[in-house]
């Protein structure tokens, strides 16, 4: 929103802040004020020809924050902001609706009978639901010759980045720009004499003044003839009633729509404009008689000779000014601060409020029509008025006093940091990827599309799905490194998002680690092994089927705490990388954080010593060492203190020899010789019967 | 000691003496004998060139069956005021003989555990062999040390959803559906009806839901903005959010919360101001700007010659979010805040390209 520094010096008169403590001003008190700079080129005029019309300095432009103007749209005109600008300088408004205002228009407020045309050629105004339109004001002026505005009007709204198209267009944009009340000029005569507001009906269309066509429907409010929409409320008029070269007479209409419509219909139509950017924050309905009274007056400038009949209108829904009550010595508990009641009381005149002391610090607050729209309806709003205008440098920091308590912990934060600390440790690289996947991604790691969640307005395709799993990601981290390392090992920590059993989305952190070699062929697999047990001491890796396309068919095994599965050890599949080969590891570390504490009780310290043999088991090439294990520990029974894995020795064609260390002993005594041997031979002949044989 | 012997000494061997003197027999005199004895053996004892022949000589000279041991068996045969003469000589011969022996013994030893070291010589340039520690993502370093910081004054640190519903995410903090801050916010929305959190506030929500007050939280988390990608801009990104609930909570003690804080993020003395800003979760709501760190305010590139830069939007609870959790309005008040923990790790490392943090571009992250 841009703001003419002239302009607000106008309307506030004898102000003397230059144009950048004003906007350091506004930035502290008001709104957030983005930068000030020159008015932009103004085509077909120099600027001393500019100045001369202006009658004063070339102008400056302050470019005010719109977000920051979300809840006060009385900022979105110049009168608006000059009130603030007096109330923060100490000076008073000029109005330029003062001299005009009050008049009596011809139809009367709420709850009169809602007026028809009175006399013939009138206008007449129907709001048929009170609820679509609070107010509706029209006045016809007679007479009017469309030229272009005198330059002074054309520079000033071309500064404020509005172009200039003929008077009496400009008129109504100037009205906004000074008042912040939307207008609208119809031609009369292709209007004719009726003015209905109501709903549309279902495919209703409209040709609008941008030359697109628009299909309405119940639920967006129009301004009619007796027939058809000659303007979609509050966002733009029609072009069949619109002024034209020929144009004599005109109807000016200002009204105010309910903000939750206007905003539904221009989103809706996509139409953003000027007049709905204003009523979609809620308009002050009684500034519609001022905008036309201040139209007429510029009119009589602009087109010489031009004649205004009554003003016609129709205040359907009238609100009583909101009156608050103001505990000063709440407010001061808000802000931290000492108030006198005398500063709370001049704040709330400066600002236009009506101001009422109950007894010594109580205030009763009358709220100004302007900011009684969504702005200000409840004693903290009051607050704010008064923090910002005493300023909030003026409150001293203090810390509170609060009761000291131990802070809950949060452990899964505590599991996140433990495992990414251990995982650095052995060198691997924290990444952090997208939480979406495409279709590619999906058919790629074997998921259903119907099983996954699905964003309903992505941007991009790869936006399309909720990751069910951290591995695509992962995948993609990995081709795209291996353009530049040959080794690399990187994890992530991180959401994956599931339909739960009530279809309710389901969300578990994970974690997925990766060690990739470019020239290592399963190698690495162990080396995972090795982390995994590093990560979760008592885990098993327990060989198990692959699954899906992203598993290497003959190398995977599930991660196993407790007889609990907690995740996956597998190599990626190779086809999923271009070049190179990765080791997974994935945990479901929520999984894993509910487990209980595995908390073991201390044992004393072995005091007899102990004796040591080994073994060499000719196994089948795929048996398993996990089995030879699991055996000798049932053979050798309760003697056995020590079982060590020594080495594999391949014997081709397809056997293998796997060497262990048997420790045995006993916690009350020495073991004799004989019951070493005696266990021994259990063992070796176990070992026989079950058909493998003992190599020497 | 022989010269202490008191064995009487035979008559005949005694007067054997007598007359080797009387006659001047040129016999042996013990005591020149000493005398070279020492000089030889203190050359060869210098002369060793290794622990080996120095025992040699130790040996041959001081061992049992050594020289200085021959000698003394000969001084029976002195009259005993030789005798104890000889024997004084003897016994401080053989002490500096000891003492050059040990210092030699000394000396040896030394230089050759000199030449073993010598032999055992590492070149610590080498560099060392093994796996290289891997690193923690910039936006995590941050979080944590956030997180750690706000645990020492005393906040909890909770998590929430990131697929939430519109009514944590909108409803409950005052920002119905016809509001026009929803616009602010360009949301993901699922196709079952839920949405990706643009904020991580509905964890307030859900906080004071769950636990009640007062309540000292932080929430840090991924949120999500439905938006167009580019240098500075992106649709998944790190906020951290915190709110204290209690009686009579003031702006005097938001300002003292975000002093302190922001001091130990940044690591030193910041000074903060608030100006007004509209957020529909809090009444009043502020932006918080610091002074530029860049320049110390007095303007800069970087503040845009203002002398402060916008940091985080803040305010004190709006009433109706704490009757939303239910709590009654009268009784709890609070501040709130939310910091862009992405946003600080760019202004840390100066990162000028969002799009990096999620890239997993390992010449990125290895960095860090």
């Amino acid at each position: 929103m841009k703001f003419s520094y002239t302009w607000l010096r106008e309307l506030v008169p004898g102000l003397k802040m230059d144009v950048t403590t004003l906007a350091q001003q506004i930035t502290m008190k008001t709104a957030e004020c983005e930068g000030v700079h020159d008015p932009g080129a103004f085509p077909g005029a120099s600027v001393a020809a500019v100045a001369h019309a202006e009658n004063s300095d070339p102008d400056s432009i302050i470019e005010i924050d719109n977000k920051s103007l979300t809840n006060r749209p009385d900022l979105w005109g110049h009168l608006g902001m000059a009130r603030e600008v007096a109330a923060i300088a100490g000076l008073s408004v000029a109005d330029p609706v003062g001299d005009l205002y009050p008049f009596t228009p011809k139809a009367g407020a709420n709850g009169a009978p809602l007026p028809r045309a009175t006399s013939k050629g009138d206008l007449s105004i129907t709001i048929g639901d009170a609820s679509l339109c609070a107010r509706f004001s029209g006045q016809r002026v007679e007479n009017v010759k469309v030229a272009p505005s005198p330059l002074w009007m054309q520079y000033r709204l071309n500064s404020l980045g509005v172009n200039p198209i003929n008077n009496l267009v400009d008129v109504t944009n100037y009205v906004l720009c000074e008042l912040g009340q939307p207008m609208h000029a119809y031609d009369a005569d292709l209007l004719g004499d009726t003015i209905v507001v109501r709903a549309a009906r279902k495919g209703e269309p409209i040709l609008a003044l941008n030359g697109e066509k628009y299909s309405l429907g119940p639920e967006d409010i129009v301004i009619a003839d007796a027939e058809k929409p000659v303007g979609i409320a509050g966002i733009i008029g029609g072009n069949d009633t619109a002024i034209r070269a020929t144009t004599r007479r005109i109807v000016l209409e200002a009204a105010s729509f309910p903000a939750a419509n206007v905003r539904k219909s221009s989103s809706r139509l996509k139409l953003r404009t000027d007049a709905s950017m204003r009523f979609e924050k809620g308009q002050d309905p009684e500034n519609t008689v001022r905008a036309l009274a201040r139209a007429v007056e510029l009119l009589k400038q602009i087109s010489p000779g031009s004649q205004a009949a009554q003003p016609i209108d129709v205040y359907a829904r009238k609100s009583a000014p909101p009156k608050i009550q103001l505990d000063i010595d709440w407010a001061e508990r808000k802000l931290g601060r000492k108030l006198s009641t005398e500063e709370v009381i001049n704040i709330f005149r400066s600002l236009v409020f009506g101001v009422e002391q109950l007894n010594g610090r109580k205030l009763l607050l009358t709220v100004p029509s302007w900011r009684a729209t969504k702005d200000i309806s409840i004693p903290e709003d009051l607050v704010e008025e008064i923090g910002r205008m005493v300023g909030y440098a003026s409150i001293v920091p203090q810390a509170p006093a609060v009761l000291a308590a131990p802070t809950a912990r949060n452990l899964e934060h505590e599991q996140h940091r433990a495992v990414r600390d251990a995982l650095t440790g052995q060198g691997f690289t924290e990444v952090s990827n997208y939480s979406f996947i495409s279709d590619a991604d999906a058919a790629m790691f074997g998921y259903a599309p119907e099983k996954l969640l699905q964003v309903a307005n992505p941007i991009i395709a790869e936006q399309k799905y909720m990751r069910p799993t951290l591995l695509p990601g992962i995948r993609r981290n990995l081709a795209d490194n291996s353009r530049f390392f040959s080794d690399f090992r990187l994890f992530e920590i991180g959401r994956e998002y599931c339909k739960g059993k009530d279809g309710a989305p389901v969300e578990r952190t994970h974690l997925a680690a990766a060690i990739y070699g470019r020239e290592t062929n399963g190698a690495n697999l162990l080396e995972m092994k090795r982390v995994a047990q590093y990560l979760a001491l008592d885990c098993k890796v327990v060989p198990a089927k692959a699954h899906g396309k992203t598993m290497h068919p003959e190398r995977s095994a599930h991660v196993e705490i407790a007889g609990q599965q907690v995740g996956n050890l597998y190599e990626l599949h190779p086809s999923l990388l271009d070049r190179g080969r990765a080791a997974i590891l994935q945990l479901d570390l929520d999984a894993l954080q509910a487990l209980p504490a595995q908390r073991q009780a201390y044992r004393p310290l072995r005091r007899f010593p102990s004796s040591s043999f080994d073994l060499s088991i000719v196994a089948g090439s795929h048996e398993l060492v996990g089995n030879l294990e699991t055996r000798l520990r049932q053979l050798a029974g309760e003697g056995l203190i020590g079982l060590q894995f020594l080495l594999i020795f391949p014997l081709p064609p397809d056997k293998k020899s796997v060497s262990f260390r048997l420790t045995l002993g006993a916690d009350d005594r020495t073991m004799t010789a004989d019951e070493v041997t005696h266990t021994r031979e259990r063992v070796v002949e176990g070992i026989k019967s079950a058909g493998y044989e003992l190599r020497e | 000691m022989a010269t202490l012997q008191v064995d009487p000494i035979p008559r005949a061997l005694y007067s054997l003496g007598l007359l080797i003197r009387e006659l001047e027999i040129p016999l042996t005199n013990p005591i020149q004998t000493i005398k070279d004895l020492t000089q030889s053996a203190l050359g060869n004892i210098n002369a060793a060139a290794s622990l080996a022949d120095l025992e040699k000589v130790r040996v041959a000279v001081l061992g049992r069956k050594g020289e200085l041991a021959g000698i003394s068996k000969t001084f029976g045969a002195m009259a005993p005021e030789d005798r104890a003469k000889a024997g004084q000589l003897l016994n401080e011969a053989k002490a500096t003989l000891e003492k050059s022996f040990e210092d030699r013994k000394a000396s040896l030893e030394g230089s050759e555990s000199d030449q073993r070291f010598k032999a055992e010589w590492i070149d610590l340039t080498v560099p060392p062999q093994g796996i290289a520690p891997g690193h923690i993502h910039p936006v995590t370093q941050v979080q944590d040390e956030i997180e750690q910081l706000f645990i020492s004054m005393g906040f909890r640190v909770l998590d929430g959803p990131e697929v939430e519903t519109d009514y944590y995410n909108f409803d409950a903090l005052n920002i119905p559906s016809d509001h026009p801050a929803r616009d602010m916010q360009d949301t993901f929305w699922m196709t079952d009806g839920h949405l990706l959190r643009t904020h991580t506030s509905p964890v307030q929500v859900r906080a004071l839901q769950k636990y009640g007050a007062p309540m000292r939280m932080i929430a840090p988390g991924r949120v999500f903005r439905n938006e167009e990608v580019d240098a500075s801009h992106e649709h998944t990104f790190y906020q951290v959010e915190g709110m204290m609930v209690d009686r009579d909570v003031s702006v005097s003690h938001l300002i003292y919360f975000m002093q302190t804080l922001l001091s130990s993020v940044f690591g030193r003395k910041v000074t903060v101001r608030l100006r007004p800003g509209y957020f529909p979760f809090v009444e009043p709501g502020f932006e918080l700007d610091i002074q530029c760190l860049i320049c110390g305010g007095n303007g800069c590139a970087v503040c845009k010659q203002s002398g402060w830069v916008e940091l985080l939007p803040c305010g004190l609870v709006h009433p109706n979010v704490i009757a939303n959790c239910g709590l009654d309005p009268q009784e709890w008040n609070g501040f709130a805040f939310g910091l862009g923990l992405t946003r600080l790790a760019m202004m840390r490392y100066a990162i000028d390209d969002i799009r990096l943090l999620q890239s997993g571009d390992l010449r990125f992250l290895n960095q860090f």
